[in-house]
């Protein structure tokens, strides 16, 4: 590990995001939401408890859920990291963001891109949830504004037609 | 201007018609009411979002995604770290000392008033000696990163006095309590005196007493407060969110001694506000320091933490309430004291307190009514907007009452509302007569929908009770008491052909830019997807008012539908011209300019409007919306129109109860409104549960916890708010009796669902355990303690000082 760590007490990060090589000068104790958004523009990742409550700034590490304000960016050497802007391939929307705007499950927005990367997870796992299991992968996500209804709506149309993704 | 007294003066024609003296139940049919107008593109269809794209994509910018690339200073707040005292002296040496520090601003560097308060001018930006709550602000810091303003923000020293701290409105009311403003610890009040309570209390059947107390509670947005501002030597530019620009570029203004024409205020993306943005935020800091630091881009952001611990909150209040009513059922008074806890400043108190007194017995009939509200300061979070706004506070009493009385007069809980619900053409407690009062309709059909589904509940363990539980509520849309309360819109053809509709009004997830789109396109013969909205610019667009008291798709929603209906004529005039008809020859549909009666006549509008630009037209509609309302009489609280128009919903909780823990989960959910006419009905459904579970929320979770005037639970950790868990399918109805004065007959439906959701999971958690609840929010261990009366280990929180004498009259 030593070889990352620069002489200056910063962490030379090397990882993926979005597919994208990404080798960057990173203080040790920066979370990764803060790497993603200072640093590499992606404001898409939004900061909203900071304390791994609300899932506003979810995003993908190795196919998992993560809560970027809790990880600290050298905790993702090495790694694929996916955001919200990873997920549409030019205009086209991906299948979770056509429905979130077709029910209606985005209202002010704020917490939609961590509940999309969150369904995302949950639907390249298990394109069938039960309630509880679907329960079990969206939980972590705070609606303040939208309530929940259209959220289930959007991710349970979008898991209908997952198999043809 | 024409417009608007047209409009005004339609309205009064189409209410003269109405006769007032004889109510019944037959005197208006909601579902014939004349008002309707047909619709044919946009409006009442499901359009999408205009900003739905940005959203679902991540590439909405809000206040702190416009940091990256863009600042050049950060600024950070230093706050006091006691709630009550005197500020004796500010050292920045060592906060000077940290690298990257760049200055230090106290209330001597303040260039205007230093004032703010969106009523009252009370809140001082920066302390200049007296400190009232632990979010009062200190001193600004500057540095050229976040972290080193942050920490140059932790090594400034501040010496303090420390008096008293007034925890509570006991405190306040004590004798010989510290006097927290110059006037006192009453902030202000209220009353309502219609006929005679005591007279007709006395000669009641019955009379019901119960002491209701409310928490405080915080608006919780997601998009924390965050932005940016730039000093240009002539403008100031702030791009901060808030939910009234103008008032929001006035108020900076006058803080920061500038005209108010130099103040630019640009909302960005908005995650939210539920009222928690209506009192400025960081938008002053910003200003002073981009002044300082003029071509500098000066950004800015709260924690989490810092956000609840600034921020007003929505005021608790301890509602003495005494109702009379005949052994039949028949209301006849109501007695109601209300102390309302203001914090340490006034923000929008006074209108709270108004909203609470004129919503103090909803929508039921009570012909003697006697109300008195009063605000008390205190060293706690200042109190102030939050959806609902006083009128929710008073539902959960009036709700409660109403359960309170059929259990006593063992009567059908239903039965007895419909038996008081006013009819159309009845007045509510302000003397106002109601035109159209549909509570019980909306109660019918959410009973309705909720028979529909019963029945297919699991079977109850022994350790559950089952509960079901209703409300009714109404709601005054609109400022209303003689407030001043205009929209303005333009909608305009842009040079690329594309239709633009600019508003003041703020978008911070309701969808109000997507509604005007809906309406513009509609009376334009377009889609929402030719359509623009440029929205919450003071330098663009014109005064809006604000986006609250449920009123944006009355108000605005009228202007942009008068603004559109001229430009609509300039079209057809101009398109008449080219086209060698009589504009009353053409319609506009679908994009084309059509003949209403020769088919041969199609051009598209886009050539219409380029050929009409060439000759010089200038093709823009310009709309006013001004409806007057009548101020409440200061010693009755009457009036004959104090709201523009009241709105109706009724909700039915289905709770179970653990009576071993005291936990309560809300297994169904029916929520039914009447909106006048959906413009979007799913903006609406969207509306309707998210009001809904934030109501459920309030019911059963939310609470701010102060300690001696310390926040203890400012992080998401310890204030709970509801997950995906909590709340089941909210089942939604919408009724669409049309408004007389709305756009297409739209009323409005921001507030309204979360004022009914409370009450009826309160009832509902009554009904299943035999107990009533009077405190909110219903944490288990609360309902445990109800049902364990003799094994409570707190208090419920209701504390006796200042018990009137009518809340012991009960018999």
């Amino acid at each position: 590990m030593s070889d990352t760590a620069t002489e200056n007490g910063a962490w030379r990060l090397l990882c993926t995001v979005n597919g994208q090589p990404v080798d960057l000068q990173v203080p040790a104790h920066e979370t990764l939401l803060y790497s993603l958004r200072e640093r590499l523009g992606l404001t898409g990742t939004k900061g909203s408890c900071l304390e791994g409550e609300c899932g506003s700034c979810t995003v993908i590490v190795d196919g998992e859920a993560a809560n970027s304000c809790l990880l600290l960016s050298p905790q993702v050497q090495g790694c694929s990291v996916e955001t919200i802007e990873g997920l549409a391939e030019g205009k086209k929307l991906h299948i979770l963001q056509d429905k979130f705007l077709a029910s209606g499950a985005a209202q002010c927005g704020y917490c939609t891109p961590g509940l999309i990367v969150a369904a995302k997870v949950l639907l390249e796992r298990n394109p069938k949830p039960t309630d509880d299991e679907f329960f079990e992968g969206m939980e972590g996500n705070i609606c303040r504004c939208t309530g929940y209804k259209s959220i289930c709506e959007a991710v349970r149309a979008a898991a209908v037609e997952w198999k043809r993704n | 201007m024409s417009d608007s007294i047209s409009t005004f003066s339609l309205l009064h024609s189409q209410f003269a018609s109405i006769e007032v003296d004889a109510p019944s139940k037959a005197l208006i049919d909601p579902s014939r009411t004349p008002y309707g107008e047909s619709t044919r593109g946009p409006v009442g269809s499901n359009a999408r979002r205009i900003d739905g794209v940005e959203k679902v994509t991540g590439t909405a910018l809000y206040g702190a995604d416009l940091f990256f690339d863009r600042a050049d200073l950060f600024a950070q707040v230093v706050r006091s770290e006691i709630a009550h005292g005197r500020l004796v002296g500010i050292n920045s040496e060592k906060s000077l000392k940290v690298p990257g520090v760049v200055a230090i601003y106290t209330a001597k560097d303040a260039p205007g008033t230093n004032r703010q308060g969106l009523i009252h001018r009370d809140h001082p930006v920066l302390v200049e000696d007296r400190i009232l709550y632990r979010g009062d602000a200190v001193a600004i810091v500057v540095a050229e990163t976040e972290q080193a303003a942050q920490q140059g923000r932790d090594a400034v020293e501040v010496d303090y006095e420390k008096l008293p701290v007034i925890a509570t409105m006991d405190d306040a009311l004590a004798p010989n309590a510290p006097k927290l403003h110059l006037d006192g610890n009453i902030m202000g009040g209220k009353r309502i005196r219609k006929g005679d309570a005591d007279a007709a209390l006395d000669a009641s059947d019955l009379i019901v007493s119960e002491t209701f107390v409310t928490q405080t509670v915080d608006h919780a947005f997601l998009d924390i407060e965050a932005g940016i501002a730039l000093w240009d030597g002539h403008h100031l530019t702030i791009h901060v969110s808030g939910q009234w620009a103008h008032e929001e570029r006035r108020l900076i203004a006058l803080a920061l001694g500038l005209p108010i024409e130099s103040v630019r205020v640009i909302c960005p993306a908005t995650g939210g506000a539920f009222g928690g943005r209506e009192d400025l935020s960081i938008q002053v800091y910003l200003g002073m320091v981009a002044l300082r630091h003029s071509n500098k881009t000066i950004a800015m952001r709260y924690s989490r933490e810092e956000s609840m611990r600034a921020r007003h909150k929505r005021h608790s209040l301890r509602i003495h309430y005494t109702v009379g009513a005949m052994e039949d059922g028949t209301i006849t008074a109501a007695k109601i004291t209300v102390y309302s806890e203001e914090g340490a400043y006034a923000s929008t108190g006074p209108a709270v307190l108004r909203k609470a007194a004129s919503h103090a017995t909803g929508p039921y009939r009570v012909p003697n009514v006697h109300v008195d509200v009063y605000g008390v300061y205190t060293n706690n979070n200042p109190t102030g907007a939050m959806r609902g706004f006083g009128a929710c506070q008073m539902a959960i009493a009036y709700e409660g009452m109403m359960d309170r009385l059929a259990r006593q007069l063992s009567m059908d809980r239903r039965e007895l509302r419909e038996k008081n619900l006013i009819c159309s053409g009845e007045a509510v407690t302000t003397g106002q007569i109601i035109p159209l009062a549909t509570g019980v309709e909306c109660l019918d059909a959410a009973w309705q929908q909720f028979e529909r589904g019963a029945g297919k509940e699991k079977p109850l363990a022994a350790h559950q009770r089952r509960g079901v539980g209703m409300s009714v509520i109404c709601f005054g849309l609109g400022y209303g008491d003689g407030f001043p309360d205009a929209s303005r819109a333009t909608v305009k053809f842009a040079p690329s052909g594309r239709l633009e509709v600019y508003t003041g009004g703020v978008e911070y997830g309701q969808g109000l830019i997507t509604i005007m789109a809906q309406i513009a396109a509609e009376e334009l013969g377009l889609t929402t997807n030719e359509v623009d909205v440029i929205w919450a610019d003071t330098h663009r667009t014109s005064e809006s008012g604000s986006s609250s008291a449920t009123r944006q798709t009355y108000f605005t929603g009228n202007a942009v539908k008068i603004a559109a209906s001229e430009l609509r004529e300039q079209v057809l005039d101009a398109a008449g011209r080219l086209i060698q008809v009589h504009q009353h020859e053409v319609d506009l549909v679908g994009g084309f300019v059509v003949g209403r009666f020769d088919p041969q006549i199609k051009r598209p509008l886009r050539e219409i409007v380029a050929a009409a630009a060439e000759r010089g037209f200038d093709l823009t509609g310009q709309g006013i919306f001004k409806p007057r309302t009548v101020c409440e009489d200061f010693d009755t609280g009457q009036s004959p129109r104090s709201f523009i128009t009241y709105l109706f919903g009724a909700h039915i909780a289905q709770v179970v109860v653990d009576i071993e823990t005291g936990e309560v989960r809300v297994e169904r959910f029916i929520a039914c409104h009447d909106v006048g006419k959906a413009i979007n009905p799913q903006s609406v459904e969207g509306q309707i549960v998210g009001g809904a579970t934030q109501g459920i929320g309030m019911a059963l979770m939310e609470e701010v916890v102060m300690k001696e005037g310390r926040m203890l639970n400012a992080n998401f950790t310890d204030y709970i708010l509801p997950t995906f868990r909590d709340v089941p399918e909210i089942e939604t109805v919408t009724l669409e009796n049309d408004d007389p004065g709305g756009p297409f007959g739209a009323r409005g439906i921001g507030e309204p669902p979360l004022i009914a959701a409370t009450p009826a999971v309160l009832n509902a958690i009554g009904n299943a355990i035999g107990v009533m609840p009077h405190t909110t929010p219903c944490t288990p261990q609360r309902v445990w303690e109800l049902m364990n009366p003799e094994l409570a280990l707190v208090s419920s929180g209701v504390r006796m000082l200042g018990l009137p004498d009518h809340a012991r009259m009960a018999r």
